[in-house]
């Protein structure tokens, strides 16, 4: 009995940071042709080097980059709409449409 | 009766009714935890929040600022928000008036997602029944997206609250907890007051909303006198959703301010939501 608490202890403790924290991604428009976007988790994790995609809407990659050491990412902006995918690991992906993105 | 006479009961009837009301330092904006950027809207008002008492006229504020950050490795940005004070004639239920300010920031200083905490370092108030003056520290935390920041660190002020919480996302039934601290070292058994902002500011009417939203079955309960722990920690139970004020009072070492005694008081508002 005690060996399936413990078992079950462990297993909760492991699992805990995977669902211990949410990602969190916005962008805005900088006025200046550029977007920046930044991103985070609930618990206030870095999203230093999380992977960003801009996509048309096919679903063709326009841009692709990476989060910077404080956590955020400018680009260009695309001359027709788009989204923005910020790929934080499996159910960690948030889409932003660039109709969402205001100055 | 004569003219005199009347004049003195007048006054001495609004100095008692405000026997047992706190003076709180109000730094408002409805919300606390947004899910988006947005333009925000700041009333600083000196007044009574439970009570809808009368507000008192504040001078040109000293320091006004906000510091935002987010997450672990991300510098903290502060930016300096009086050039967005303007002043209004704020009113309560009873027509009593009094100088404030209300700021309306654009999207653009509120528009990152993380961390917000407003700061104002208002110009003393001469108390004039204590025959002192009142100078109140205060900080109103919000967040936008979720992405904490520092929320649980000193800002450097000579008296404040640390939250042990963050102040901007509680569940009514929910606990507050913050360490007072004086010139960076906590203060044991500090005298704590704590007002629920029970009359809404409206804030394009520079008014508040003369219906309160609870009633106080008795004196105790608008103003709630309780003291720190001898570690300067403060635990406060959050009934009911709204802003809740927490004040710490007269942290200081002697101050004096025109020759009079000065109260310097740290005031921290918490939100709380209903689930």
């Amino acid at each position: 009995m005690n060996k399936i608490i413990l078992t079950t202890a462990l297993v909760a403790c492991f699992s805990l940071p995977a669902w211990g924290h949410t990602p969190i991604c916005d962008c805005y428009n900088n006025g200046d042709d550029t977007i920046t976007c930044e991103g985070g988790f609930s618990d206030g994790g870095s999203a230093a080097g999380i992977a960003m995609s801009i996509v048309d809407a096919s679903g063709k990659v326009l841009i692709q980059g990476k989060m910077s050491e404080y956590s955020d990412y400018t680009f260009d902006t695309p001359k027709s709409n788009f989204r923005v995918v910020y790929q934080a690991g499996d159910g960690h992906v948030i889409e932003i449409d660039s109709r969402d993105i205001e100055e | 009766m004569n003219k005199t006479l009347t004049i003195t009961i007048a006054i001495s009837l609004i100095i008692l009714s405000n026997i047992g009301q706190a003076h709180f330092q109000l730094l408002y904006t409805p919300e606390s935890a947004l899910n988006q950027a947005q333009s925000t809207e700041i009333a600083l008002v000196f007044s009574h929040p439970f009570h809808n008492g009368y507000p008192m006229s504040m001078g040109t504020p000293l320091e006004f600022y906000v510091i935002q950050d987010r997450g672990e490795s991300i510098p903290t940005k502060t930016t300096d928000l009086r050039e967005y004070l303007q002043p209004v004639t704020w009113t309560n239920s009873d027509n009593q008036q009094a100088a404030s300010f209300v700021a309306k920031l654009p999207r653009a200083i509120t528009r990152s997602i993380g961390d917000y905490s407003f700061v104002l370092v208002p110009e003393p108030y001469y108390e004039e029944p204590e025959d002192k003056y009142i100078q109140q520290y205060t900080r109103t935390m919000i967040n936008i997206g979720g992405v904490p920041g520092s929320w649980d660190k000193p800002l450097g002020l000579p008296v404040e609250i640390v939250p042990l919480d963050k102040p901007y996302a509680n569940w009514v039934g929910g606990v507050f907890r913050g360490v007072v601290i004086a010139n960076g070292k906590p203060v044991p058994n500090a005298e704590i007051e704590i007002e629920y902002l029970n009359h809404e500011p409206l804030i394009d009417q520079a008014m508040f909303d003369p219906n309160g939203k609870i009633e106080a079955p008795q004196g105790s309960f608008g103003t709630m006198s309780i003291r720190a722990n001898d570690r300067g920690e403060v635990t406060i139970g959050l009934p009911k959703a709204g802003w809740w004020g927490i004040c710490a009072l007269d942290l200081d070492d002697g101050e004096t301010y025109n020759g009079k005694d000065l109260s310097v008081d740290a005031v921290l508002w918490v939100r709380a939501y209903a689930p």
